[in-house]
């Protein structure tokens, strides 16, 4: 169905859920095909993201979104996705990916004891999110596309789980517009932002015009040896009697790893580009002293100058009578 | 001197309409495939609109993070000040300082600005983060006093938004590094005697006050010091936080930190503000409302 044609007799009810086999819409639900086919626009944006929206030139068409929900697997030892992976266990570390082995210094000395212990990038884990965020944001600009939208602006993104069924859920939201007067991007490929309304005035006035939203997750597991457990349990395990403050470099490592893998892996995305408002986020479990997985995710909107760099005069200092 | 360049008079506004359509014919094209190192920064666009105004450009996205292990039985019951604790948390700060600077020089940045600090206290161990942006003067050529090897050597490390650095710098000041002082010490106890005694008194607790005046001032004195030691004449934005230990309510934790800070300029240039009276000020304006009765009439808008 062509965007402002009448539904036909017969179509489902606007509440089905069903999915179209093809058409303008693509994948895409078919009550989100009939949402987007309506005579009208809907926009996220507030009031004066709005206003500033129309002042800047860009036609608000629709509100757009896409999802994916994943499952994670299990990623222990003797995994369909890992192997048999593990210090323990031994076996081949992923090719080009971030390892570091940490050896006893105390010899042998019982089964139990921790003998060697490993930092280790999880690529299977970072695979995994990287398929679901881009999935849904591939989804969110397909239905911008339908519109023939020339791009996306203040997009909101959410990764949560989705009732307690370890599963997770990316979702995208955004509003799509049109440039008056512009020509589609190179490719069809609509261009994104999390900025709106004044932000995205100010970058566009400073000559930074906006490519895509970018989005890593770099995630460690920490397989604690015996020096990194006793310290993170707060003792030496009788080893000896430097009991003073101690870096726990395994941990400390591993920590500085994750933030530096995730810019790498967003990095990657930016083709020479560059990243403004980068927004940095670490979750850490910690599964026993030591053990833990360090999840890192950085995120933030790719620009790239499309004029010589044109600094504004150093606004002069006020003080507001109020 | 026009009024454009003292910036009293109106900012010449751009075409934005124009400028978009720019932007969008210059996306028209397929960019050829590029080998440079993009910059990564976490300022606002208005941190970076003000940075570039006063000279400055971002370089790279910088963090710094440790973990220092805090001994089991430093969090029992004692007397005094917790020094192991202490010295915990400014063996964390200093190598998460160390490994930001590290990363800020990788990319020949002459500091950090806007530095996030995140200092969580576990039973066990201390863990500090840092996050900020390496920033360098525009053309490479520095101008904090201290000469372009100088500052590529020891970066300076700020907790000072891009504004709030811009506005220093305009006042003949630099930040030098982060300054930082902690102290733990035990709440102190009173003898079952003083307890009893003092129950039906309306008594200051000489001892608490003293412990806690004690650890305040010890955490300040050591910021202090490590402004000192980093160049720094003084220290501005100072945030103190004090609490219990979630794990061990005995045990209250004192910190202070900031950005220790040098004249660079002869004297101190005093940025004369200019006096704004926005007219969209609130406006008290009669309401029915304060006509009915007292306790239907209190609550008066504004």
């Amino acid at each position: 169905m062509a965007i402002g044609d009448e539904p036909a007799a017969g179509s489902p009810p606007p509440d089905a859920v069903t999915t179209t086999a093809g058409g303008p819409g693509g994948d895409l639900p078919e009550a989100a095909v009939r949402r987007l086919e309506a005579d009208s626009f809907s926009s996220g944006l507030s009031v004066p993201d709005f206003a500033a929206c129309l002042d800047l030139g860009l036609q608000p068409v629709a509100l757009v979104q896409g999802f994916c929900v994943m499952q994670w697997g299990w990623y222990g030892p003797n995994s369909g996705t890992m192997g048999g992976m593990s210090p323990y266990i031994g076996g081949q570390q992923t090719p080009g990916a971030y390892s570091e082995t940490y050896r006893c210094p105390h010899g042998f000395v019982s089964n139990e004891h921790r003998s060697w212990g490993q930092n280790l990038e999880q690529p299977w884990v970072e695979d995994a999110w990287a398929h679901g965020y881009h999935t849904a944001y591939g989804r969110m600009l397909e239905e911008a596309g339908t519109l023939g939208a020339h791009g996306v602006i203040g997009v909101l993104d959410r990764v949560s789980s989705v009732a307690d069924s370890g599963t997770t859920e990316f979702h995208f939201l955004g509003t799509a517009v049109t440039v008056d007067g512009g020509p589609p991007p190179a490719g069809g490929v609509p261009w994104s932002t999390y900025l709106a309304g004044q932000r995205l005035t100010k970058s566009i006035e400073a000559g930074f015009m906006p490519i895509a939203v970018v989005a890593a997750l770099a995630s460690v597991r920490v397989w604690a040896y015996c020096m990194t457990e006793y310290y993170m349990e707060g003792s030496m395990g009788g080893w000896g009697n430097n009991m003073g403050p101690a870096l726990v470099e395994q941990v400390s490592k591993a920590h500085m790893a994750s933030r530096q893998l995730a810019r790498k892996h967003v990095r990657a995305q930016l083709a020479g580009d560059e990243l403004h408002g980068a927004m940095i986020d670490v979750v850490t479990r910690e599964l026993s002293a030591g053990d833990e997985v360090i999840d890192c995710t950085l995120r933030g909107n790719r620009v790239r100058r499309f004029k010589d760099w044109d600094p504004i005069v150093l606004p002069r200092p006020t003080v507001r009578l109020s | 001197m026009s009024a454009a360049e003292t910036g009293l008079g109106p900012t010449p506004l751009q075409d934005v309409r124009a400028e978009m359509l720019k932007g969008a014919q210059s996306l028209a094209v397929a960019a050829p495939p590029s080998q440079e190192r993009g910059i990564t920064s976490d300022l606002s666009v208005d941190e970076a609109l003000l940075l570039h105004a006063a000279g400055w450009e971002p370089l790279d996205l910088v963090t710094g993070v440790a973990v220092v292990s805090v001994p089991v039985g430093v969090w029992n019951w004692g007397r005094g000040s917790i020094s192991m604790a202490s010295d915990a948390h400014d063996a964390a700060v200093d190598q998460a300082s160390r490994l930001l600077r590290g990363e800020c020089s990788k990319v020949h940045g002459h500091g950090v600005v806007g530095v996030r600090v995140e200092v969580t206290v576990n039973p066990h161990h201390i863990d500090v983060e840092l996050v900020g942006t390496a920033v360098r003067p525009m053309g490479g050529k520095d101008s904090t006093g201290r000469g372009t090897d100088a500052a590529l050597a020891m970066p300076f490390v700020s907790d000072l938004s891009a504004r709030d650095f811009t506005l220093l710098q305009r006042a003949g000041w630099v930040p030098v590094g982060l300054a930082f002082g902690a102290s733990f010490v035990y709440a102190p106890r009173r003898t079952a005697g003083t307890a009893i005694k003092q129950k039906s008194q309306n008594v200051e607790l000489t001892n608490y006050t003293e412990a806690m005046y004690s650890a305040r001032e010890s955490a300040m004195e050591k910021m202090q010091r490590s402004a000192l030691e980093a160049g720094g004449q003084g220290v501005v934005e100072v945030k103190v936080t004090e609490g219990p230990m979630r794990f061990a309510r005995h045990a209250i934790g004192f910190t202070a930190w900031g950005t220790a800070v040098s004249l660079v300029a002869e004297t101190h240039q005093f940025v004369e503000p200019q006096v704004v009276l926005p007219l969209d000020d609130a406006v008290v304006t009669f309401d029915a409302e304060s006509l009915r009765s007292s306790s239907q009439g209190k609550r008066r808008k504004r």
